[in-house]
């Protein structure tokens, strides 16, 4: 996936929750502490086993409030809820209204779509009846329910996609949005609202652990050879993708630009779990990279899908060293170890990455695994190569965060680099757009006052069942 | 390799199509059963819907359910079976089955310039193998087997597909309900255009299964008969199952090697009426949005279409937003335009039905006559449209025609298809 056109596409909003709570300031503060905030899963249901996972990265409640109101979500599934309100938060961090993206494209990946939904209306079919089974969880049940219902909340009548490719669906999304508007072509957006969404509910957890995806610890280690599991993770991150001319001709800022998308596939991989074909996933990077001009020593920052999985993380690193042949790799990041798997974390932080917000150490990494020779950021040095340039710091050095993480974040400290967001929950406004106005054009900007940041970030994701992704960001 | 220029002269071919569906495995099967106007759609037997408040639906047929299917194949969900099926006759009709052996050591050294790409359509995946799970887990959680949700996910049919012939390239799976099929061919369409594939395998696979029967039962959306779609008396839509899948190509290069293209995809174009979670905009400007943007990104005005595969489910709020998308679209054409209204015959195959649509779409125009559908009941006095009832109409001058894919959501997707003239 590439630009036809030529017309360099800009990411200008991002609205995330998560573990972490509700907008991106938050994130970047997990994310710089390296700290994930897990909560236990209820498990009441029955549904785990005695010794299975307990822990997750779970939205905490009231994280909608001022971003959604009661009466307008009642019939809402819980991540269609996450969806618009993280859509909201992206437009108000945009700088627009609503009126603004009427034309609009939304573009939008969950891998496994409205769980709770599900699960009660087919508690409802199976146990009680068919005929029991209720119009309005039905109508919530689709997958594509997240992306409409943004649509409707915003009234953008652009296209309404709804990806679903498991870990490597966040990414993709941001690919196909941004190819919406680089075609160029008649009849495409010039606007587009891309990200992911995901909900985490106990029968869910209970079958990933069944299927002895999860870590049963506190926390995932990516890439260390102690990994055991991925945590799982829940939440929406939706991002503002407008092109470069757009942008001037209205007179926003930028939070990064995107300069190259692309995906592979991995035919050895089974269907719920990793292969190791990474030769075809490594060839599909480089042709990515080489799209977007550039060469693997030009990466500064990966940001990396590993997870803790024990084969994922393991392609994961062959990809990494297969496209980077024999030398050293740049920093390597691995939030997921942070925001947990699902609810588009990953994609959240590799647009904070490139907006300039410090990535913290790797929770749980201590013991690097031989096999996969990639050591993520933390106190063991992180990577085997020093960053481009004397005025631009190691990500590593810009939170020296000791290890282990904390089980809980420090706390906010305003007016330091870690205020890095216009995105405070506390003030979202009317509808979040609408009223945003100058706030949000502001200079309260992602990156205020911070050391420069890497030129240009990789996120990588590769999913169980064979997909990978890809996506370069650029410095604004 | 040296790819070619991917400016806006790169015509896409349609070199093969494949298909399952209640009328049978295969794609002359589909153009058979369509052809005769008779419904595939009757009593069914992929699970127990004595309970249900309808009982019908278009059921593939089971004796072939494992054609196509290599080793690994009992971990399949019936829906990655229809997807592989659809695949392999498809590619072996654009005369690339030799470029897919289902052999490991023919895929690694298999030419790697030849970028593949995989656009799916699924709305459910494997959803039918979870019930099936589910059922027993809520009985007894521990003794539940995992193994019939290994191909649960909605990508399922998709990763199968790319899986078993070794494709390399982007794998995508689109799950916005009715209009997934659509919405993974205009993808594709994208991507053969650009350059980023060589070759897209593009379609959709659904399966029946409960959640949606009920679901739309729960709705009152399903017809106690075969659907009507258009009809006076129509009281909602019908069930269907199966996959489709469309090989497309650059037409350049199709030509270069040889093969005869079916027809040209001309043009995609989509959009959301952000209305209403179920109900559509019965003012139908959003499914007009997207068939005038299929119709630009062609190239082509609306006076030139010929025909038209109406999404036509047979729901009565759907069937008159359709109509009104239709006027808007087509002014005073839009009564006298034949329409084509695949769903009375095949059911409606939610996530692949834009897929499968398409793929009769195309056998329409490739044969020149277009496949008519039962006439049930009375017209609409509404909805004075020119439905191809009975009898096949023979149109050969046919060179233009609109698929139409309206899902739940609002999000609406329409494809442009020419036909091919021999001339590029």
């Amino acid at each position: 996936m590439s630009s036809r056109s030529g017309e360099p596409i800009v990411v200008t909003g991002l609205g995330t929750l998560g573990g972490w709570g509700s907008g991106s300031d938050r994130l970047a503060q997990a994310l710089a502490a390296g700290a994930p905030l897990t909560s236990d899963v209820d498990r009441s249901a029955g549904y785990h086993l005695p010794c299975s996972a307990r822990r997750a990265c779970l939205v905490p409640p009231g994280q909608l409030t001022g971003w959604l109101a009661p009466a307008e979500s009642r019939r809402m599934s819980p991540p269609s809820k996450l969806a618009v309100a993280a859509s909201r938060m992206a437009l108000r961090c945009a700088g627009l209204t609503s009126a603004e993206v009427e034309e609009a494209a939304v573009v939008i990946a969950t891998a496994f779509g409205p769980s709770t939904h599900t699960e009660v209306l087919l508690k409802q079919i199976l146990l009680e009846g068919p005929e029991s089974a209720s119009p309005s969880l039905f109508m919530e049940s689709v997958a594509n329910a997240p992306a409409a219902q943004i649509a409707i909340a915003l009234k953008a009548r652009g296209s309404s996609v709804t990806v679903c490719q498991r870990e490597a669906g966040p990414l993709l999304a941001l690919g196909l949005g941004a190819r919406e508007i680089a075609s160029g072509r008649a009849g495409r957006a010039r606007r587009v609202l891309a990200g992911a969404v995901d909900e985490m509910i106990p029968l869910l957890h209970a079958i990933l652990d069944r299927f002895g995806a999860l870590t049963r610890e506190e926390v995932a280690r990516p890439f260390d050879r102690r990994r055991s599991g991925f945590l799982a993770g829940e939440g929406a991150a939706v991002v503002v993708l407008e092109s470069q001319s757009g942008l001037a001709a209205r007179g926003g800022r930028a939070l990064a630009n995107l300069l190259a998308w692309g995906s592979g596939f991995d035919p050895t991989a089974p269907p719920s779990g990793w292969g190791r074909g990474h030769r075809s996933l490594a060839r599909s990077l480089r042709r990515t990279l080489e799209r977007a001009g550039l060469r693997p020593s030009d990466v500064d920052l990966v940001v990396s899908g590993a997870s803790g999985a024990r084969d994922g993380d393991r392609l994961e690193a062959e990809v990494l060293r297969a496209v980077w042949e024999g030398t050293p790799l740049p920093p390597v990041a691995a939030p997921k170890a942070v925001t947990g798997e699902y609810g588009g974390g990953l994609l959240a932080a590799a647009v904070l990455a490139a907006a300039g917000a410090p990535m913290g150490p790797t929770p749980g990494f201590g013991e690097p695994d031989p096999e996969l020779g990639v050591i993520p950021l933390g106190p063991l040095g992180g990577s085997p190569r020093e960053p481009k340039g004397a005025d631009r710091p190691h990500p590593e050095a810009l939170t020296p965060v000791p290890s282990p993480a904390p089980s809980h974040p420090p706390p906010r400290e305003r007016g330091t680099r870690l205020e890095v967001s216009c995105l405070s929950p506390s003030s979202p406004g009317e509808g979040g757009g609408e009223g945003a106005g100058e706030e949000g054009r502001g200079d309260e900007g992602l990156g205020r006052g911070r050391s420069e940041p890497p030129s240009v970030v990789l996120a990588t994701s590769l999913a169980a069942g064979g997909a990978g992704a890809w996506v370069v960001l650029g410095k604004p | 390799m040296q790819r070619e220029d991917p400016g806006e002269g790169r015509r896409v071919a349609v070199t093969g199509v494949g298909a399952v569906c209640g009328l049978g495995w295969g794609a002359a099967a589909l153009w058979d059963g369509l052809r005769s106007g008779r419904p595939g759609i009757g009593p069914f037997h992929r699970f127990d819907h004595s309970r249900h408040r309808t009982h019908l639906a278009a059921e593939a047929p089971e004796a072939e359910a494992l054609a196509g299917v290599g080793p690994g194949g009992r971990r399949l969900s019936i829906a990655d079976r229809f997807a592989l099926f659809a695949a392999v006759e498809a590619l072996g009709q654009a005369g690339l089955a030799k470029d897919f052996r289902d052999d490991r050591d023919f895929r690694d050294s298999r030419d790697e310039d030849l970028e593949v790409g995989v656009y799916f359509g699924s709305s459910t995946g494997g959803i039918y193998e979870s019930e099936l799970f589910f059922a027993d887990f809520l009985r007894e959680p521990r003794r539940a087997r995992l193994s019939s949700l290994v191909s649960q996910q909605v990508n399922a049919p998709g990763d199968a597909v790319a899986r078993q012939l070794g494709v390399t390239g982007p794998v995508v799976t689109f799950s916005s309900a009715c209009a997934s099929g659509a919405l993974a061919l205009g993808a594709a369409l994208e991507a053969v255009r650009s350059g980023e594939v060589e070759v897209a395998i593009a379609g959709g696979s659904d399966s029946l299964c409960q959640l949606t029967y009920a679901g739309f039962n729960a709705l009152r959306s399903v017809d106690e008969v075969p659907c009507r779609p258009f009809r006076a008396g129509r009281a909602g839509m019908s069930f269907g199952e199966g996959a489709a899948v469309l090989v497309l190509e650059p037409l350049a290069r199709a030509l270069a090697r040889g093969a005869e293209p079916l027809a040209v995809l001309a043009g995609a174009g989509s959009s959301c009426d952000a209305h209403h979670m179920t109900a559509p905009d019965p003012t139908g400007a959003g499914a007009a949005a997207a068939v005038a943007a299929a119709l630009a990104d062609a190239g082509v005005a609306p006076e030139v279409v010929d025909f038209v595969n109406v999404h036509g489910t047979g729901t009565p709020l759907n069937d008159a937003a359709e109509w009104q998308a239709l006027q808007r679209v087509f002014g005073n054409r839009a009564g006298e335009l034949p329409l084509v209204a695949t769903k009375a015959l095949i059911g409606h195959l939610l996530g692949c039905s834009g897929a499968i649509e398409a793929v009769a779409t195309v056998l329409c125009l490739h044969h020149g006559e277009l496949h008519p559908v039962r006439r049930d009941g009375e017209a609409d006095p509404e909805l004075p449209v020119s439905l191809v009832l009975d009898e096949p109409l023979r149109l050969p001058g046919a060179r233009t025609a609109v698929s139409t894919s309206l899902a739940f959501g609002g999000s609406n997707a329409a494809l442009v298809f020419s036909r091919w003239t021999g001339q590029a």
